[in-house]
């Protein structure tokens, strides 16, 4: 059902049936799928899902400048607010949540936004702030003790890890997710 | 072969039976490819986006929590890997035939040449609206995907995608009218 927005007209109808016409890809596509489902292995199911590994591909020298840029975070935090943690390095006050800090260099980025467990992955939820050239982006959280999945969300369409999150997994529809795990107080 | 369910697929191919995962590669390789294929612009990319998106999906079926919602899920790896894929090109200038059908072997009718233009005018246009607007118009319109569904497949909100669309339609609107005049 067409909404206010959609404002079709018999040219665009014609469009969108041609557009639906489109046939599919080449003969032997399956095959060459299965062949590299077969190369793959079975799918790791159970206790061996804990096992198998994970590749992220990053750029080194975005590893390194994300690195760099976290670590002057991490001592800039550490000199100003005592107490303060980060995405990298996090430690519990006392109190039962932690503030954390999440940053990522994105120049050229219009907007930086953070998704996760803990904001429901809402990508408008936790927007990030840029720095004046507008090339790092920080936003600080509190979160409770625990392991928390997050990633970012670049111009609300790229979906981006953490390059210098220590930890990474498969997330639920494929994409890698970074983790943070914020540790209680004992 | 009796035709089994996305559902039933999953759990058999997670059970051990991996070649059951070509059941789902079959049921959901042609819409996959249509949506690729108009994004990305030309057959090559889309065939890659759509075969490391299978690969993927064979990979973290065991986190496919929804399994009666497979095409959703699926559907969700495919877009994110478009937006990932490295080999976008202009649509204009090329020579492609995925707008073609494929007749059937008993009625080889072939298209007419102002079937053709056509194709290749719409094409044209679509390749020229910015690439999220292509894509919010393409879920909608063409897929047919409901605002929360391609809200929970872009991860962008409502109200974004619906101004996507409305502008994707402006443009295209006035674009088809210009080549009508242009003829």
């Amino acid at each position: 059902m067409p909404t206010e927005f959609d404002n079709l007209d018999p040219r665009l109808e014609r469009m969108i049936a041609s557009l639906r016409e489109a046939s599919g890809p080449g003969p032997g596509f399956d095959a060459r799928v299965m062949a590299r489902v077969r190369a793959a292995g079975s799918p790791p199911t159970g206790w061996r899902w804990l096992l198998a590994p994970v590749t992220l591909r990053v750029r080194p020298v975005a590893v390194l400048a994300t690195a760099a840029l976290v670590a002057l975070a991490v001592i800039g935090t550490m000199l100003m607010r005592e107490g303060a943690t980060t995405a990298t390095v996090a430690t519990a006050p006392a109190a039962p949540t932690s503030v954390v800090r999440f940053v990522i260099a994105a120049p050229g980025a219009v907007r930086v936004n953070l998704v996760g467990g803990f904001n429901d992955w809402d990508a408008e939820a936790t927007p990030l702030v840029a720095s004046a050239d507008r090339g790092v982006w920080t936003v600080e959280v509190p979160l409770p003790a625990g392991r928390h999945e997050y990633a970012f969300v670049v111009d609300g369409r790229e979906w981006r890890p953490d390059p210098a999150a220590p930890e990474s997994v498969d997330g639920e529809y494929g994409a890698p997710n970074s983790v943070v795990t914020v540790v209680g107080s004992s | 072969m009796t035709e089994i369910t996305d559902q039933e697929a999953i759990r058999r191919v997670l059970a051990g039976e991996r070649e059951v995962f070509g059941v789902l590669v079959g049921r959901h390789r042609d819409r996959g490819f249509r949506y690729a294929m108009h994004l990305l612009g030309n057959a090559e990319d889309a065939e890659d986006a759509l075969q490391e998106s299978f690969l993927r999906a064979f990979r973290s079926l065991r986190r496919c929590r929804d399994p009666e919602r497979f095409q959703s899920w699926f559907f969700r790896i495919l877009v994110n890997r478009c937006r990932t894929s490295g080999g976008r090109r202009k649509v204009r200038g090329e020579r492609e035939t995925a707008l073609v059908v494929d007749p059937p072997a008993s009625t080889a009718t072939s298209p007419t040449a102002d079937d053709l233009a056509w194709r290749e005018s719409i094409r044209e246009a679509l390749g020229r609206l910015p690439v999220d607007q292509r894509e919010a118009f393409l879920l909608r319109h063409v897929e047919g995907v409901g605002y929360e569904e391609m809200r929970a497949l872009t991860g962008t909100g409502v109200s974004a995608l619906k101004m996507r669309v409305k502008r994707a339609c402006d443009m295209l609107r006035e674009q088809l009218r210009d080549m009508d005049h242009a003829d």
